[in-house]
């Protein structure tokens, strides 16, 4: 089934700072759009902001996943309406398990252990560390493919992913790129990937590339734009970042 | 119906050391219970204590066990038995360590029991009604793998154990004191451990009385030159739960590692205490208690560091949280410095409060309710205390723990 993501007009404040200003994107399932942007354009205000981050204060704008508005849901039920993110900085959390958290969320006990090491196998983590408490005692890496894993088992509509590529050596970036080129056909699972960098999209072909510059999206285009942002950075975007 | 002082002076004229043990009676008999304008007994239900409900055992009464804690011996090396404080199995022969149950034994520090306990009331019940004492011994360069579990069962109506582990230099063990039993009793150990130069103990106390139980506990580490104690306390029983878990840095370089948890429902009371004394250069100790009260529990965590002058280097941390799972539960934290070097560093932190919330809405964020958030959060609370057992252990006891949660409203106010 396809499903659309629509995100309208959508303008959040952190503290007393606006620092989304209007932000529209659309996107359907099996299609990788990818954000970039310059440091503090808000692209992990963005990713937050959609799963209900207690930090962050929408101030208006809307964002649905196939008409249903997610920004009134509790963060429990976008995440069951179909929206995973994954963090830019994934944290601790002490004496949970993901077993007990995937489990929590809805997934079938009988097979989860069986489906998170057939994950990390897939993703090259090492499986005596989905033992862990979540996060915990994980070097950057190692988080970032632990959280892959719990997208594996969770199999969202809709993956916000904030720098996956950040922290990940080469074979890793390789192996969680291939994962999410695998999810966009096998659940038909559509990819929301923000990075800095080109390595990552030409393992993960995006569809759209969306540049964001002080709080919105100021050029959408196609793979050509990441060539170009790699050439030249955000000078060619100066007057509309402003 | 006979009174509590009657059966514990015949359970004392049985005794080869009546004469020691009438002392620590009549020591006891002067103190009194202890009244809850008493600062150090101030948060007990004290005046629910009718001593004459009890009465002290002359022999064991050995209960079936539970299912938890036959499968708590399956996964142990060695099992301790101890029933109403006998020692009544000593357990399989294991290379390295000695277990044996003896009369009259000095406390580890030296001094007689007397002397140690003389100001402590419930410690000199202890002293004059435990029929002896388990004494476990780890032979000095000994590395035992499995963990040795001492399984300590209440059903008589009072009882009073008291176990010392003594870890020779260079050894290592992890030992799980189990509590279970206690309906309508009076539960008070007394345990002492001593570890000596550069050995390691790994200490769970797993306290899983029956909600009726009057528990009064009393445990004190010393810790020779870079010794290790990590001891993780977790409570989950007792009517009244009072666990006071000192540790004495005697030797240069030693290391005590405490977590201290409990979650309290009904209307419990857990009343912690702990009290980490540096007296020797380079220690260090690091405490971390934390514990959760719902329905109308209440807690408290009473902490002391104390450190004493030429302890320098030391390094103290302690910290204390506490989470409110209802409007009628109510909880305290006392912490306390007494120092007299300045060459230290020392920190401590405590709060009352909910949940964190940002690792809540990261659980949210994945499609779990409120509801099963705080619980798996309150759960992990447990877990951390127990990450130290060996896994299969450790799982066990996380299931137990996991199943008790269950029954209790784990919504915070
Ligand atoms: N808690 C906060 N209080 C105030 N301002 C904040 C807070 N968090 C973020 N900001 C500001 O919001 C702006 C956007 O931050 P955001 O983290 O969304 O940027 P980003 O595009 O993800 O940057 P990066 O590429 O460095 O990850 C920044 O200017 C930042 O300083
Ligand atoms: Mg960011």
């Amino acid at each position: 089934m396809s499903s659309t993501l629509s995100i309208d007009g959508l303008r959040v404040s952190v503290g007393d700072k606006e620092v989304l200003k209007g932000f529209s994107l659309t996107m359907r399932s099996g299609e990788v759009h990818a954000i970039m942007g310059p440091n503090g354009s808000g692209k992990s205000t963005l990713a937050h902001a959609l799963t209900g981050h207690p930090g962050y204060k929408v101030l208006d704008g809307s964002v649905t996943i196939d008409g249903v508005e997610l920004l009134t849901l509790s963060a429990t039920d976008r995440a069951r309406a179909g929206l995973m993110l994954v963090l830019q900085q994934p944290f601790e959390i002490p004496g949970v398990r993901a077993f007990d958290l995937l489990e929590a969320a809805g997934a079938e006990r009988s097979t989860l252990r069986a489906r998170m090491l057939e994950e990390a196998e897939r993703l090259e983590l090492r499986p005596e560390l989905l033992d862990r408490f979540v996060n915990v005692d994980l070097s950057g890496g190692e988080r970032k493919r632990a959280e892959m894993v719990q997208l594996g088992i969770l199999q969202p509509k809709f993956a916000l992913l904030d720098e996956i590529d950040s922290g990940l050596d080469v074979d890793a970036l390789d192996a969680v790129a291939r994962r999410l080129v695998a999810a966009t056909t096998e659940w038909n699972c559509g990819v929301l990937a923000i990075t800095h960098f080109r390595r990552l999209l030409l393992e993960l072909p995006p569809t759209m590339i969306h540049v964001m510059g002080n709080g919105r999206i100021v050029a959408t285009g196609g793979p050509e734009l990441a060539e170009t942002l790699e050439r030249d950075g955000y000078e060619a975007f100066r007057g509309v970042i402003a | 119906m006979t009174s509590f002082a009657d059966t514990a002076s015949s359970f004392i004229a049985d005794r080869s050391d009546a004469a020691e043990r009438r002392l620590a009676w009549s020591l006891f008999e002067s103190l009194g219970l202890p009244s809850p304008s008493d600062e150090v007994w101030r948060y007990a239900p004290l005046g629910d204590l009718d001593l004459d409900r009890f009465a002290v055992a002359s022999s064991p009464h050995r209960a079936p066990d539970s299912a938890f804690a036959t499968q708590l011996c399956e996964r142990a090396g060695l099992v301790v038995r101890v029933v109403d404080g006998f020692g009544v199995s000593a357990g399989d022969a294991t290379p390295g360590v000695s277990v044996e149950f003896l009369g009259s034994q000095s406390s580890l520090n030296g001094e007689s029991f007397l002397q140690r306990y003389e100001g402590d009331t419930f410690a000199l019940l202890n002293v004059a009604l435990a029929p002896g004492t388990t004494v476990i011994r780890v032979e000095a360069g000994v590395d035992v793998t499995d963990p040795i579990v001492v399984l300590n069962e209440s059903s008589a109506s009072a009882s009073f154990s008291r176990t010392q582990i003594v870890v020779g230099r260079g050894a290592s063990v992890t030992v799980v004191e189990y509590f279970e039993g206690g309906t309508d009793a009076l539960v008070v150990p007394v345990s002492e451990y001593l570890v000596e130069d550069n050995a390691s103990l790994q200490l769970i106390t797993y306290q899983r009385l029956d909600a009726s139980a009057w528990h009064v506990a009393r445990t004190t580490g010393r810790l020779a030159r870079d010794a290790r104690l990590h001891q993780a306390v977790v409570g989950l029983g007792a009517h009244y739960d009072r666990s006071r878990n000192d540790a004495e840095l005697f030797g240069a370089g030693a290391a005590n590692e405490l977590r201290t948890t409990f979650l309290g429902s009904g209307d419990q009371v857990h009343d912690f205490r702990t009290r980490q004394f540096h007296v020797a250069p380079r220690t260090t100790s690091t405490l971390l208690s934390k514990g959760a009260v719902a329905d109308a529990s209440r807690s408290v965590y009473t902490g002391l560091i104390e450190i004493e002058k030429g302890a320098k280097r030391t390094d103290a941390r302690q910290t204390n949280h506490n989470l409110l799972l209802s409007r009628t539960a109510h909880a305290d934290s006392v912490p306390n410095l007494d120092i007299r070097e300045n060459d230290v560093m020392c920190a401590h932190a405590s709060s009352v409060g909910p949940l964190d919330e940002l690792q809540r809405w990261y659980l949210e964020s994945r499609g779990v309710s409120r509801d099963d958030a705080q619980r798996l959060m309150i759960q992990g609370f447990f877990y951390e205390m127990l990450s130290a057992l060996p896994a299969e252990l450790a799982e066990l006891v996380e299931r137990d723990v996991a199943s008790v949660l269950s029954s209790v409203a784990v919504v915070a106010a």
